[in-house]
């Protein structure tokens, strides 16, 4: 009888005193979090869109010169920048605190020189701290120019009547007339090469639609490994307090009693299963709820991290156990956990890591786990394919390091 | 109900505990007495299960230890030098927890806890935190967990080390109540005046061997009605072997460079005579110690019980 209920109660026992430590389980919770927040402010990219700000210094204010500025005020372009314009002095000063993704310049007669197909310049500043806006602000104005450029070959003759309109703000209704139609007959001139294209794009929707219709986005790569960042931390912490229980002479005195040793283990793995399993479920539905995520994945995200934080409890379990005290074993699996967390994915995206680094990461118990779990929740493979072997090899770790640890923990008998 | 037969613990070359034999009766105190390392917590830790012996066997209610431990580990308490609890539970929380281990259950196990609480008299305080608790308190609960499954044989070792007196008296108290139950108490403990005052028979062990063993009186008419004096000064050994040859009654015990020690009958009405054949200055310091388990203990090992 005190074999069956031996487990239980130390179970509860262990969940009544880690429940009572309210600022460790704290800690569990919000450091994953913080880090995950403050990540995705690093990189300029939460759980929702790009967004950032363009400066303009136009020192030729011509209509041409604002057609070009304007660009970035309208369209899909516009849900992405803010524009302001600046002069010389508050743009570099802007850009020098880095509080703007790009800084377009266009110099005095930049309108008259496009009117009359000279050479023209817009000079460009991107903010080195920022890799995909700064890129996106130059290709579109990249396409800019490509298209002022057709203007500037296809319309000559038009792009001549206009200019002096243009300059001296005056419309004689004859020459505008004959602008009008003379950009109607080369548009009609130009329309059997140009309509119907001869290039058809078809575009069609991928049947498993479910990935595209989250994007993907660096808070959404973080956030699983953010969750077995705590789930690490978890697991450390109740694994070396074994040694606190032999420490404190419970594990020497449970030894005389006629409740094994193994019940007492048994009780330590029940324990570790419900802590991690809330804070599996807790930190899986708070990141599910903000990055949008699929609610019928969300199950199966709990349970798989509480199945992954399982085995990495069993594994620090066994590295504790061996060392000779608790001193020891907690020097030691903090010295594992960094490189864990680092090469694992937690503090850093495998994505975003050198091909070779995030291979070495996948060996890792915690890396191939992470990484079955987001080749399933983030980028939408079928579960069988991600999950069945990380699944198997978690099993068998499980298994083979229980085994293990139910030796090891009657050493703790003799060596407090 | 508690018997060691030939019980040898081997540590490499050393031997921590050699041929030891003694058994244990129903409604008996028996004392374990000798100084640090002298092989008593080996036995403790032989007997409760913690150690495998190299040799011998340990019965615990004619259940062998080594074959069939969980049998005999139900019929036996024991209360560890060291505290074993969880400080962040309550004193009702650890008892709960350590009579589930015994294989109490439900409502025995709240009546126990109860009762227990009671004898070592922490009822009103069963609530609060151990990390609330004093000294005396903790070593009273640690007591507690012991008895709560009311085992045939029970262990203390050292029950009473750091405890204030009113714990103390709470704790010999429960002992004495314990025997009177008809329970087997194995008793090790540094202070004499407990040994005398609780238990019937003692053994006195020391490197790992038993040097003595009988009840208390037994013990005293071994060294008879002879006092213990002790002299600090400088001695050579020659000068004090002289003083123990041409004083009647006199035998020399221990000798050291700074230390000297007698017994004789009548110590204090020889004093005088004592001191006088010793140059004046030379003894810097003279005690005095009736005839009691301390003496024999000194006598028999020439070393303090505390050493």
């Amino acid at each position: 009888m005190a074999n069956l209920n031996m487990p239980v109660k130390a179970a509860q026992l262990r969940i009544k005193r880690v429940l009572r430590e309210k600022w460790g389980l704290i800690s569990w919770l919000a450091i994953p979090i913080i880090i995950v927040f403050l990540m995705s402010l690093i990189s300029g990219s939460g759980g929702g869109q790009l967004t950032g700000k363009v400066l303009v210094t136009d020192q030729d204010q011509s209509s041409v010169s604002q057609f070009v500025t304007g660009a970035f005020n309208q369209g899909p372009l516009a849900e992405v920048f803010t524009v302001t314009e600046v002069t010389p002095a508050e743009g570099q000063q802007l850009m020098d605190a880095g509080e703007a993704s790009a800084w377009i310049t266009l110099e005095q007669g930049f309108g008259d020189a496009l009117l009359e197909n000279q050479p023209s310049t817009i000079l460009l500043v991107k903010n080195p701290a920022q890799s995909i806006l700064p890129q996106l602000v130059e290709s579109s104005l990249q396409l800019l120019v490509d298209a002022v450029g057709y203007l500037q070959v296809l319309f000559e003759k038009e792009l001549a009547v206009l200019k002096p309109m243009l300059t001296n703000q005056k419309f004689n209704d004859a020459e505008l007339v004959m602008l009008t139609l003379g950009i109607k007959s080369q548009i009609e001139r130009l329309e059997s090469t140009l309509m119907p294209p001869q290039i058809k794009m078809v575009e069609q929707a991928v049947e498993t639609a479910e990935a595209t219709e989250q994007n993907i986005t660096f808070g959404l790569l973080m956030f699983p490994g953010a969750i077995f960042m705590a789930l690490i931390f978890c697991a450390n912490s109740l694994t070396v307090s074994m040694w606190d229980d032999a420490k404190q002479g419970v594990i020497p005195r449970l030894a005389s009693t006629p409740a094994a040793l193994g019940a007492y283990f048994n009780g330590q793995v029940l324990a570790a299963a419900v802590i991690l399993g809330l804070i599996a479920v807790f930190l899986g539905a708070l990141g599910g709820w903000y990055f949008g995520l699929p609610w019928m994945k969300l199950p199966l995200t709990m349970v798989w991290l509480m199945f992954a934080g399982l085995v990495i409890w069993q594994l620090f379990a066994t590295i504790a156990l061996l060392m000779p005290s608790g001193k020891v074993a907690n020097i030691t699996i903090n010295a594992m956990l960094f490189p864990l967390l680092m090469l694992g994915g937690s503090f850093f995206p495998m994505e975003s890591m050198p091909a070779w680094l995030a291979k070495i990461g996948t060996f890792l118990p915690n890396g191939f786990l992470l990484k079955g779990l987001k080749d399933w929740l983030v980028r939408s493979e079928p579960w069988l394919d991600a999950l069945m072997w990380p699944m198997l090899l978690g099993l068998v770790m499980l298994l083979v390091l229980w085994v293990l640890n139910h030796q090891l923990i009657k050493k703790l008998v003799y060596k407090v | 109900m508690i018997n060691i037969q030939s019980l040898t613990k081997n540590y490499g070359q050393m031997v921590a505990a050699d041929d030891i034999n003694f058994t244990v009766n129903p409604g008996e105190i028996f004392g374990l007495l000798g100084p640090n390392g002298a092989g008593k917590s080996t036995t403790i830790n032989c007997i409760s299960g913690l150690l495998k012996p190299t040799l011998g066997e340990i019965f615990i209610n004619q259940h062998s230890v080594l074959s069939e431990a969980i049998k005999a580990k139900a019929s036996l308490g024991l209360v560890p030098q060291d505290l074993a609890l969880y400080e962040d539970l309550s004193g009702r929380e650890n008892l709960n927890f350590w009579g589930q281990a015994y294989g109490l259950n439900g409502q025995a196990l709240n009546q126990r806890i109860e009762v227990v609480l009671t004898q070592v008299g922490l009822e009103s305080r069963a609530k609060d935190l151990v990390n609330t608790y004093s000294g005396g308190m903790k070593r009273r609960l640690n007591f507690a967990c012991a008895i709560l499954h009311e085992p045939k044989a029970l262990l203390l070792d050292e029950p009473t080390v750091g405890v204030d007196p009113q714990s103390r008296e709470h704790l010999l108290a429960a002992v004495e109540a314990l025997k009177a139950q008809g329970t087997a108490v194995l008793y090790t403990t540094h202070y004499m005046e407990e040994a005398e005052r609780l238990c019937d028979r003692i053994a006195i062990i020391d490197h790992g061997k038993i040097i003595a063993m009988g009840t208390v009186d037994e013990l005293r008419s071994e060294i008879g009605e002879r006092d213990l004096i002790t002299l600090k000064g400088d001695f050579g050994k020659p000068q004090t072997e002289r003083l123990a040859e041409h004083v009647d009654g006199f035998e020399l015990i221990e000798w050291e460079t700074d230390s000297v020690r007698f017994m004789a009958h009548q110590a204090a009405a020889q004093l005088s005579e004592i001191l006088s054949s010793f140059p004046a200055g030379q003894v810097k310091q003279t005690a005095v110690q009736q005839a009691n388990l301390e003496s024999l203990f000194i006598k028999l090992t020439g070393r303090e019980l505390r050493d």
